[in-house]
């Protein structure tokens, strides 16, 4: 599977990375995007199988960037990893299509519950 | 709104206990021990912001040491292989953790700030229109590490 792997903080990629191979899923094809322009133009051109995307990042929000996939006809799995997690961000997420809501600081075994039943 | 009854020392102590847990100390074995010494020094220090429904700023700060011994851990190298602009980022990301954590026990419709940077100690950044509510002070592996909270002055007023 291809993974696209959107945040601004090249420690918190590295982090998502690495986590993903701790939790086991390793062996995918993993591109990056540094902000959300970055990522919005990513997610089309390089047809991941899933986005997992930070929420504050330069250019456009992680939420932008999914509203602006599905109004574009784009039904990637998308969902958010993030340090902020409010009621109202979920009901946006959840609004958007997003597939999953992650809150740093995360661990190995998270990535794996949330990760399996997409990945395998 | 004081943010003391909102966000409180032991809420920014368990805070940090979890990004310690998943990152910086994941076996368990060299945590952050609170120390509340007030006298120690850091040499460098990241900010987030948050404004909306209560202003105010997030404020990680460590000594040099730490936050390269961080950048090694979030980055998975040895302390030796760290450079200037790992300290950078991980300062950011650490602040930017906690500060997100933060924000989710404060009201709804508060917005976050990327994080900001200094490579010089906490005391280096003046917030003139805001004072420190709460915070805590700790050591790390012998290396000093701070979390503050710092709100609007204007807005501790009209609370």
């Amino acid at each position: 599977m291809k993974i696209l792997i959107a945040d601004d903080s090249r420690v918190m990629r590295q982090i998502v990375t690495r986590t993903l191979r701790q939790a086991g899923f390793d062996g995918h094809d993993l591109v990056e995007a540094a902000d959300g322009q970055e990522a919005h133009d990513k997610a089309q051109s390089e047809q991941p199988d899933l986005v997992i995307s930070d929420w504050n990042m330069p250019e456009m929000t992680g939420i932008e960037v999914l509203r602006k996939l599905r109004a574009a006809g784009n039904q990637v799995k998308f969902g958010f990893v993030t340090s902020e997690c409010t009621e109202e961000m979920k009901s946006a997420a959840e609004s958007a299509g997003s597939a999953f809501f992650i809150v740093k600081p995360f661990t190995a075994e998270q990535f794996d519950e949330v990760f399996s039943p997409i990945l395998g | 709104m004081s943010v003391e009854t909102v966000v409180t020392e032991d809420d920014l102590a368990e805070m940090v206990e979890q990004v310690w847990a998943s990152y910086l100390d994941p076996e368990g074995v060299n945590p952050l021990i609170p120390t509340g010494d007030d006298k120690q020094t850091t040499e460098v220090h990241s900010t987030v912001s948050i404004t909306g429904t209560w202003h105010g700023h997030l404020v990680y700060a460590s000594s040099t040491q730490a936050a390269r011994k961080a950048a090694a851990a979030f980055l998975a190298m040895e302390v030796e292989e760290v450079g200037q602009e790992d300290i950078s980022d991980v300062l950011g990301e650490l602040a930017n953790i906690v500060g997100g954590n933060v924000k989710a026990m404060l009201p709804a419709g508060c917005f976050l700030s990327l994080p900001t940077v200094v490579m010089a100690p906490d005391t280096a950044s003046y917030y003139p229109a805001a004072e420190r509510i709460s915070g805590l002070w700790g050591v790390w592996d012998g290396e000093p590490i701070s979390i503050s909270m710092w709100q609007s002055v204007k807005q501790g007023e009209t609370a």
